[in-house]
């Protein structure tokens, strides 16, 4: 792994914040997730050539070489604005889960295109019961690499040219390599509520496949990859709550009610106090979590699993208070307010639920 | 002229039994009582039983809380709506207490039979909460008002025949002294109403546009100059209204209340042996329940003739109420939260209710508004100091 300094990271982080700013306002936003792929493709070209879609994948393969830390920073800037797009499954969660499977033959003709951005891979891992553990897995394999089954909740499924599938096998979970045209295979766009995520369900019926060996269990890849994939996540939720927060608070500032400012009644006051803890601590999960994953450290389990639900909870805690404190105003589909309300409900469902990793965080302490 | 309760209720059962029929469901009037045809509220209101608290000169029978009560539960029982709209038709009361005689023998029979759509006038960009602090101007021209002015989030305004009009008709009092309270006629030229789509991504509620728009002189409600205190009248229906019932999950206008519901999606879900989903649900059909309680002893003792505090914690409890079963359904649907449309009606009932719950926390006075008025009117705390209470309007801060 590369090893990234505190300023490389910075400006990472600066030329991303500044290309998003550019490139991903509001409008850019609500521009794209009217069309039927939901993100920008040039704006995704420009991103990738900044080194944020490859950043995890290692140098050899094109990649960035960077770990759970520079991601967790680059998904803030990400979830502040809304981005739109396959960052998180191809970036993210479909390049860890190749990495972490260590198959050569994968690394090599899959990551270069990933990291590049001119492929998009993602991955589908749970059926329609929708929780991310082994026994919510609905495609089963044949010996001969024939998948069947449904998999569901699979993000950017409608975007990606390759799929990796997890399916039970006689002698466990394997993972398997689909492309999107396979024969044999229906592809359902799903309509998301968060209309700045597309999300897909896929019927499998004796599909053809190519599985990709591991050394290890495919499981524990899988898990891998979903760790670095939950890091990224509760990055894009902190950075989301804090924006969210100082959209509400120069709000508060500004809007006068009775003769004053309405920040200047305790109601509102002490909302955006508790919104700020909120968010500061979600800030600090995140962070602490991508540290942890990437020293390898003692507390990995328990802190990654506690980003997954104080970020989930704190993203959306602080987007529905803040449509309160905002009143009508935050009632109209033209005020922002309700598109972070709408992802912070979808991140807080997609790769297990807060109260699935409450329960993951003290069997953590071996409760 | 009493009547006991037993011949009360076979007066109106049989009554009920000879005349309605479930076809007579429909639309009337926007605003008005909710799901009924014009024709059947008509019936309604001619056999007195719309409003049977009220007296006989006004469509009612004089009737004590009590009997009235057997009434609505009469109707209730076979499921036709129409009754107790002496305690829920909004429009109907505040034209009962402050309309002109004139005004009202033509409004309160119209109102009642749902042929006249109803919306509020009240909120202005820079006037939400702090409704006193409206800049909608009218003034008097001969024999008539002309009004002028900007209203926002006026719910069925499009088809609103009549609105109640909250505007500023004196600049050089104190902001809560120089309003007056109008039936605003709709159709006209002067009333231009824009719709705005709201995060349900539906449009009831719109932008009102007032350019030189007429009032007559007998669309006037109460004293000129006194607004403030027809909005309180008008304002108390409202919330109570709120308190008691909200629109529940999309697929209907139906009241929240069936405690069974929860209980159903998560058998469906197959989540009810879950000790977190049963305590959830345990804690929302309770918060229900308790909302009803509170409401039936504040009512009874209304009824002996004292003001009851309890009626002003309805409207917050359903706040609460809703924002919590929206959680609890999410709760159960996991993943399947994700999604929205017809195919999805358990998602859209979630994510639905999610959004419109902010209705009942933000429409007719914000949670924050509702917990200031109990802590002063209802607890005697002191009041927050108004800046601007004493002042002349024309030199109060603008919004
Ligand atoms: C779905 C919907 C339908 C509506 N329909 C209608 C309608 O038909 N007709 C109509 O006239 N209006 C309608 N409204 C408007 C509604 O009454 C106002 O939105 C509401 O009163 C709040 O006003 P505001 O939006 O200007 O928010 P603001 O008053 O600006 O409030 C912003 C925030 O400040 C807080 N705040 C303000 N003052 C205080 C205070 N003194 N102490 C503590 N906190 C305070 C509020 O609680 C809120 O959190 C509707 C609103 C909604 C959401």
């Amino acid at each position: 792994m590369a090893s990234f300094t505190d300023e490389d990271r910075t400006a990472l982080t600066d030329a991303f914040r500044r290309l998003l700013n550019d490139r991903a306002g509001e409008a850019d936003v609500r521009r794209v997730m009217e069309t039927p792929e939901g993100y920008d493709r040039d704006l995704w070209r420009q991103i990738a050539e900044m080194g944020v879609v490859g950043l995890v994948v290692s140098e050899d393969h094109g990649g960035g070489g960077g770990g759970p830390v520079e991601l967790e920073r680059i998904m803030e800037e990400a979830g502040a604005v809304l981005l739109c797009g396959p960052l998180l499954s191809s970036g993210v969660l479909a390049a860890s889960l190749i990495q972490a499977l260590g198959n050569e033959d994968a690394k090599a003709r899959l990551l270069p295109g990933i990291a590049d951005g001119s492929l998009i891979a993602t991955a589908a891992l749970t059926g329609d019961a929708g929780e991310w553990t082994p026994e919510a897995i609905e495609v089963s394999a044949t010996e001969d690499g024939a998948l069947t089954g449904v998999a569901s909740y699979i993000t950017h499924g409608q975007n990606a040219d390759i799929l990796l599938v997890a399916a039970h096998m006689a002698d466990g979970i394997g993972v398997f390599e689909v492309a999107a045209d396979a024969p044999g295979m229906t592809i359902t766009a799903l309509p998301a509520f968060d209309h700045t995520l597309r999300i897909a369900r896929i019927e499998f019926a004796g599909t053809p496949a190519k599985a990709l060996r591991s050394d290890g269990p495919c499981w524990d890849a899988i898990e891998a990859a979903l760790d670095m994939t939950r890091i990224a996540l509760a990055g894009e939720q902190a950075g989301g709550a804090r924006r969210v927060l100082e959209m509400t608070v120069d709000y508060a500032k500004a809007r006068v009610q009775f003769g004053r400012s309405i920040g200047s009644f305790q109601a509102i006051k002490h909302m955006a106090a508790d919104l700020l803890l909120e968010s500061e601590s979600a800030t600090s999960a995140a962070r602490h979590a991508a540290r942890a994953l990437a020293d390898g450290a003692d507390d990995v389990r328990s802190s990654v699993a506690l980003a997954a639900f104080a970020c989930a909870d704190a993203f959306t805690t602080v987007t529905a208070t803040s449509v309160q404190m905002h009143g009508g105003i935050a009632f109209t589909w033209a005020h922002p307010a309700h598109l972070y309300l709408k992802r912070a409900r979808s991140d807080a469902q997609l790769f297990g639920t807060p109260s699935f990793y409450r329960e993951r965080y003290l069997q953590a302490f071996g409760a | 002229m009493t009547i006991s309760d037993e011949a009360l209720h076979k007066e109106v059962t049989a009554w009920l039994a000879a005349n309605w029929k479930p076809t007579f469901r429909g639309r009337a009037a926007a605003g008005s009582a909710g799901g009924a045809s014009p024709e059947w509220l008509t019936m309604v209101v001619e056999a007195r039983w719309a409003v049977p608290r009220w007296s006989e000169q006004w469509y009612g029978r004089g009737l004590d809380d009590h009997q009235a009560r057997i009434v609505e539960r009469a109707f209730a029982a076979v499921g036709a709506p129409g009754s107790g709209q002496d305690r829920s038709n909004l429009w109907a009361n505040t034209a009962l207490a402050y309309a002109s005689p004139s005004f009202k023998a033509k409004i309160v029979p119209a109102l009642l039979k749902g042929e006249v759509g109803m919306c509020l006038l009240y909120s202005e960009p820079g006037a939400g909460s702090d409704l006193a602090g409206v800049r909608t101007r009218v003034e008097r021209v001969d024999d008539h008002y002309v009004v002028n002015g900007q209203k926002v989030w006026t719910s069925s305004a499009a088809e609103a025949d009549y609105g109640m009009l909250l505007a500023r008709t004196d600049w050089d009092v104190p902001k809560h002294k120089g309003l007056s309270f109008f039936f605003l006629p709709m159709k006209q030229p002067g009333v231009e109403v824009r719709p705005l789509r709201q995060i349900t991504n539906e449009s009831h509620f719109n932008e009102v546009f007032l350019t030189d728009a007429i009032a007559s002189a007998e669309n006037l409600l109460g004293p000129l100059g006194g607004g403030w205190g027809v909005l309180q009248t008008a304002l108390a229906y409202e919330r109570s209204v709120m308190g008691e019932a909200a629109r529940g999950p999309r697929s209907g206008a139906k009241e929240t209340g069936g405690e069974t519901n929860l209980i159903d999606l998560a058998r469906e879900a197959g989540r009810l042996n879950d000790p977190l989903i049963r305590e959830d649900i345990a804690r929302v059909t309770a918060l229900k329940m308790l909302n009803r309680m509170n409401t039936a002893r504040a009512k009874a003792d209304l009824a002996q003739g004292t003001s009851s505090p309890i009626m002003s914690l309805g409207k917050l409890a359903m706040s609460r109420i809703l924002h919590e079963e929206a959680r609890v359904r999410t709760a159960i649907l996991g993943a399947g939260s994700l999604l929205e449309g017809p195919d999805h009606p358990r998602a859209e009932d979630a994510n639905f209710l999610t959004l419109n719950a902010y209705f009942t926390s933000i429409g007719g006075g914000t949670d924050q508004i509702q917990r200031n008025i109990i802590g002063e009117r209802v607890l005697g705390l002191p009041k927050e100091p108004e800046v601007d209470r004493d002042v002349p309007f024309r030199q109060v801060r603008g919004g």
